[in-house]
């Protein structure tokens, strides 16, 4: 042991250093909604050039490729790929059924409906798949038993269970968007109990013997530990969720029988595919577009739950 | 220092291992009288931390017994009478540091109001108020780890069981904080069970230094270290300091096989 003959100012902690570096990191790691937006938009913009580009090629070589003899995969006509122009003037064009307004103001409508839909289906799902994680991740006996059955669940085709929940809702005296929200929460809770549970059973083992060592139980554990470490699987799961909630509610409309909502009005617009083709691809293109918005409302909530945690 | 604040009798815990059972402690009595600040000492598999985990009641033994204060150590631990504090801070990232010393407290049930209080009570002990509202992640590895000292203590246990709190810390933090863990342990009049591998470290901070041996976890040699308090810089360069250091020192080495003392 050498000793230390040259003596130290008292307090030598490097605590300036240490407490003024964060801010700089949390300036970094901040949102960004803006940079997402461009991004999107770009990869937007790009998927209608290759569109366009692709059709452009298709129509100057009749659709075969040159020198093969080997036809295009897809054909390249107004009727199975319409210009986007066409696409976009579709959505300015008066919708033919009564109100009177463009066709996109009816898909808005229709699709508000959808997300509605979704949301609360989704938001069931949220609170049931969390909930049953939780149950899964406290009582392991259970979690054995029902994991396999929870599988089995998402198995069975929804073109098939989709029909039955109508059927069930529908004898019961409920509205049938009420069967399209069952139908979004059944597909919604699944990748939340799931990711939920990984979360759960991640807990720190140092925090969780702090708690033990001051005799905590384990609800208190529950609550101060294991929901804390798990928030962030939650939400990768609710993200999962959303989409699946947006899907669920477009299928489930096809078979609810439902006059309202997207799934709906791509059923007409596919019905008339032959009279009016772009008109199809229109619906497509807002349900797609009012899906995007859907999920990343909920990543917003997400940076806005978590951005304390990460600095 | 009328009853001790521990007492071990005929304490022995046995693993299992792929091959067979291995005896981590095996027969451990020791009296530890209220007030002091005992060191664990020894080579890594002599069993100190498991010997700390026994005392606070994270690991059964397998044959003996713990009383703390005069109960067993699993109604020590339910009646909360033990602060710990690990290698790893294990501050949690989304509670601020106040948040995280009042931890102890929110799960004993106190109201907010006086929680805080203790909690910022606590923060002035480890120097740390203008700390209070960061997060665990904004602080450097010796603050975070006064933060876990000032979340074990904010309880007022009579207990304070540390696995090498210091291990993680660079030389110039390790001796900083080992005066301010002494100061901490003068001004609250804990017992201080604590876990190391530095001989040093085990002189400077100790009332007594538990040299243990490896396979099976035995106690070797109990030393008094009857250095003056308060224990200060100069402390560590007196003569002796030295003399105290060295008989720790010398029974480590003689626990220590042939082999081990070159490859360790």
């Amino acid at each position: 042991m050498t000793a230390h003959l040259v003596t130290r100012p008292r307090d030598a902690s490097p605590s300036r250093t240490a407490a003024t570096a964060p801010s700089r990191r949390r300036a970094a790691g901040a949102f960004a909604p803006l940079r997402s937006l461009a991004i999107a938009a770009a990869l937007l913009v790009a998927a209608g050039l290759v569109w366009e580009g692709y059709k452009a090629l298709g129509r100057a070589f009749g659709d075969v490729i040159p020198g093969l003899n080997v036809p295009f995969p897809i054909a390249t006509t107004d009727a199975a790929m319409p210009h986007i122009a066409q696409i976009v003037s579709a959505l300015a064009s008066p919708a033919s059924v009564a109100g009177g307004g463009t066709l996109l103001s009816y898909y808005l409508v229709e699709t508000s409906v959808t997300l509605r839909e979704s949301l609360y289906g989704m938001l069931i799902g949220a609170v049931i798949g969390a909930l049953l994680a939780m149950l899964l991740r406290e009582i392991p006996l259970l979690g054995k038993a029902t994991l396999p059955w929870l599988i089995v669940s998402q198995t069975i085709p929804l073109v098939a269970l989709a029909p039955i929940i109508v059927v069930w809702i529908g004898s019961a005296g409920l509205p049938s968007w009420i069967a399209v929200t069952v139908i979004a929460a059944y597909l919604s809770f699944f990748p939340v109990t799931l990711n939920t549970l990984t979360g759960l059973n991640a807990a720190d083992p140092l925090h969780v013997e702090f708690l033990r060592s001051i005799s905590a139980s384990r609800w208190r554990v529950l609550v101060h530990v294991r929901i804390p470490t798990a928030l962030p699987s939650f939400f990768t799961g609710l993200r999962l969720a959303a989409t699946a909630a947006v899907i669920g509610a477009i299928v489930g409309e096809l078979s609810a029988g439902t006059g309202a909502g997207i799934g709906r009005a791509i059923l007409t617009a596919a019905y008339y595919y032959s009279l009016a083709p772009a008109n199809l691809y229109a619906a497509i293109l807002v349900a797609s577009l009012a899906g995007i918005v859907f999920v990343q409302i909920i990543v917003l909530v997400e940076w806005l739950t978590l951005r304390k945690r990460s600095s | 220092m009328t009853t001790p604040a521990i007492q071990l009798s005929g304490v022995s815990k046995e693993f299992a291992t792929s091959s067979g059972t291995t005896l981590a402690l095996d027969h451990i009595d020791l009296e530890i009288p209220s007030g002091a600040f005992v060191s664990l000492l020894g080579p890594s598999g002599c069993g100190k931390s498991t010997l700390l985990r026994v005392i606070g009641d994270l690991i059964p033994p397998t044959a003996g017994t713990v009383a703390v204060a005069g109960m067993s150590a699993r109604e020590a631990r339910r009646t909360r009478q033990y602060g710990m504090a690990f290698q790893a801070p294990g501050l949690m990232d989304w509670r601020t540091v106040r948040r995280n010393i009042e931890l102890p407290l929110q799960v004993q049930g106190v109201p907010r109001a006086e929680r805080r209080a203790r909690a910022d009570e606590m923060l002035e002990l480890v120097r740390l108020t203008a700390f209070a509202d960061h997060r665990p992640r904004q602080l450097s590895g010796g603050m975070q780890q006064r933060v876990a000292i000032a979340r074990a203590l904010a309880m007022q246990p009579r207990v304070l069981l540390m696995d090498e709190p210091l291990g993680a810390l660079d030389e110039m933090n390790r001796e900083h904080m080992q005066r301010e863990l002494l100061r901490i342990w003068r001004a609250t009049g804990t017992t201080i069970v604590f876990v190391t591998h530095s001989v040093p470290e085990a002189t400077f901070l100790s009332t007594e230094v538990v040299v243990m041996s490896p396979r099976p976890g035995r106690i070797a040699e109990r030393i008094a270290i009857d250095l003056p308090f308060p224990r200060t810089d100069d402390t560590r360069v007196a003569p002796e300091f030295y003399a105290a250091e060295s008989r720790v020192r010398s029974a480590l080495h003689a626990v220590l096989d042939p082999y081990e003392s070159v490859t360790s």
